[in-house]
């Protein structure tokens, strides 16, 4: 890796070239056929490869800008960053204003100072930021935390990232949310939904945390649920792939069975899985796409449903569920009342 | 039998190919094969992305990715250690095996110095463009969307950013 070719300077016309191989590349058209012809560029001259490693360092330097951007703008309401993550992504991507960058050089310029104080330390070491994500009724974003991990936030949902040196932590409001998280030995994941923590190594999971009750179903690797706080204590559960955990706050016991994470997590694709939920269940659910209240009549509660839904509007999904159910949906200013057809 | 997922059977394929590559990406065959074992484990159970047009293609990206973790990691740990010994260490001499974290932590706040400078000079459609797709991440054909130009004009504005990022002369 080091010898002194590594101290010459990179060709202007190299350079270019790896802009256009990362450009190619990071096209949504790519093929086989490009990542071979890439290959054999690189493998032409050692030079070739230094000026792709140019390109992804600055790729990684910018994602650490974009974080500490958002972590600056955060506490201050107006005017909001382009790249804050409480400004939902339509709204963002609206604004074109240049101004973001004059925003991004001060808060950098702030960092840079502070990182002096710390001995040099590196952006991705620094202090630990808190970013807080919403999501509006119906919305559904993933959002991208510096170490590599995706969170999926279905609508409705509130929760707050933090990452630490020693631990990345994430706190659940009422929310529901996919996690793909990144593989890091040395910073355990946890996340806190109601007075349960979860803990989590790389895998990747759903936690639905709604009117005091939370459910964890885990499509890859293992997670461990323990109570809030109760960090010497063993976990309650372990579970891997296939599995869910339900828990009631204030109860002690947590409920472990099979689940199908698919199901679990289709919402992250635009469907909703029902597999033998009860009526009132998916009302529930339903909810946190937006529209009107859904009242349940107390003949129809316990009615089991099992349906796959586009998720669309709310008469839309309606209109799907009571073509296989036997009920009917009545309009009310306020609500909307399903009760058992007659 | 049934076939294999459509993942499965492509890293079959692929796998002498990817090996090679990453060889030649990371200079060593045996991190080469640990990360191109680590990318089944990653794509075993996993469901190809629906607007996925090639599953080689895929293999590649989400093996670079892998790499560029594996390496952030370790310079994560790196400076880890440095600060922990900043921290505890007294005014005795730096072992020398600190010197080279010191040394990247002074080359990386430089490099960002530069980075927002030259941010800054960026003509506004190249600064739009190149937003939408790298903080917004956007696909190029999204980006082309929002924009109203075509898919090669976005591909000409972050080409046109990334050769304004990376040029070495003074900014």
């Amino acid at each position: 890796m080091t010898g002194p070719s590594d101290r010459s300077p990179i060709p202007d016309a190299v350079r270019e070239r790896a802009a256009a191989w990362h450009v190619r590349l990071g096209s949504d058209r790519a093929g086989d056929a490009d990542w071979l012809d890439f290959e054999a560029w690189l493998a032409r001259d050692p030079v070739h490869l230094r000026a792709y490693e140019a390109v992804e360092q600055l790729w990684s330097d910018l994602d650490a800008l974009g974080v500490l951007a958002a972590a600056s703008q955060a506490p201050s309401p107006p005017p909001p960053s382009n790249v804050a993550p409480r400004v939902p992504r339509a709204a963002r991507a609206a604004r074109r204003q240049p101004a973001w960058l004059g925003a991004l050089a001060a808060s950098l310029l702030a960092m840079v100072v502070i990182g002096g104080t710390f001995g040099g330390l590196s952006l991705w070491a620094g202090r630990p930021r808190t970013e807080t994500f919403d999501t509006a009724l119906g919305e559904r974003r993933t959002v991208a935390l510096a170490d590599g991990t995706h969170i999926t936030l279905n609508g409705g949902s509130h929760l707050t990232a933090t990452l630490g040196r020693g631990e990345r932590r994430v706190v659940m409001a009422s929310a529901e949310a996919a996690f793909d998280v990144a593989r890091d030995p040395d910073r355990p994941f946890l996340i806190e939904a109601s007075d349960r923590e979860i803990r989590v190594v790389g895998t990747e999971f759903n936690v639905l945390h709604q009117g005091g009750a939370m459910k964890v179903t885990v499509r890859r690797g293992v997670v461990e649920v323990r109570p809030k706080g109760a960090h010497d204590a063993g976990p309650l559960a372990r579970l891997t792939k296939g599995q869910s955990l339900t828990h009631r706050v204030g109860q002690a016991s947590d409920a472990v069975g099979a689940a199908d994470p698919d199901a679990a997590l289709a919402w992250t694709t635009g469907r909703l899985v029902f597999q033998g939920e009860r009526l009132s269940e998916v009302a529930t659910t339903l909810a946190r796409y937006g529209g009107r209240p859904i009242e349940v009549a107390p003949d129809a509660r316990d009615l089991r449903v099992t349906a796959s839904l586009n998720i669309g509007s709310q008469d839309e999904m309606l209109r799907s569920l009571s073509d296989f159910l036997p009920v009917q949906v009545e309009r009310r200013t306020d609500r909307l009342r399903l009760s058992l057809r007659r | 039998m049934a076939d294999p997922p459509p993942l499965i059977a492509a890293y079959m394929r692929k796998r002498a190919d990817l090996v090679r590559f990453f060889t030649l990406r990371t200079g060593s065959p045996a991190t080469a094969e640990d990360l191109v074992q680590d990318l089944y484990v990653k794509i075993s159970d996993m469901a190809p992305p629906p607007d996925m047009r090639s599953a080689e293609a895929f293999l590649y990206r989400v093996g670079s990715n892998l790499m560029l973790d594996r390496n952030k990691a370790q310079r994560r740990r790196a400076a880890r250690d440095h600060a922990w010994s900043q921290a505890a260490g007294g005014d005795g001499p730096e072992p020398v095996a600190q010197e080279p974290a010191a040394d990247e932590a002074v080359a990386s706040r430089q490099r960002l110095e530069r980075l927002v400078a030259r941010l800054d000079r960026l003509p506004p459609t190249v600064a739009a463009a190149f937003r939408l797709h790298k903080f917004d991440g956007l696909s190029h054909s999204e980006v082309a969307e929002r924009l109203g130009v075509s898919r090669s004009s976005v591909e000409k504005y972050i080409m046109t950013a990334l050769r304004t990022l990376t040029s070495e002369d003074e900014p």
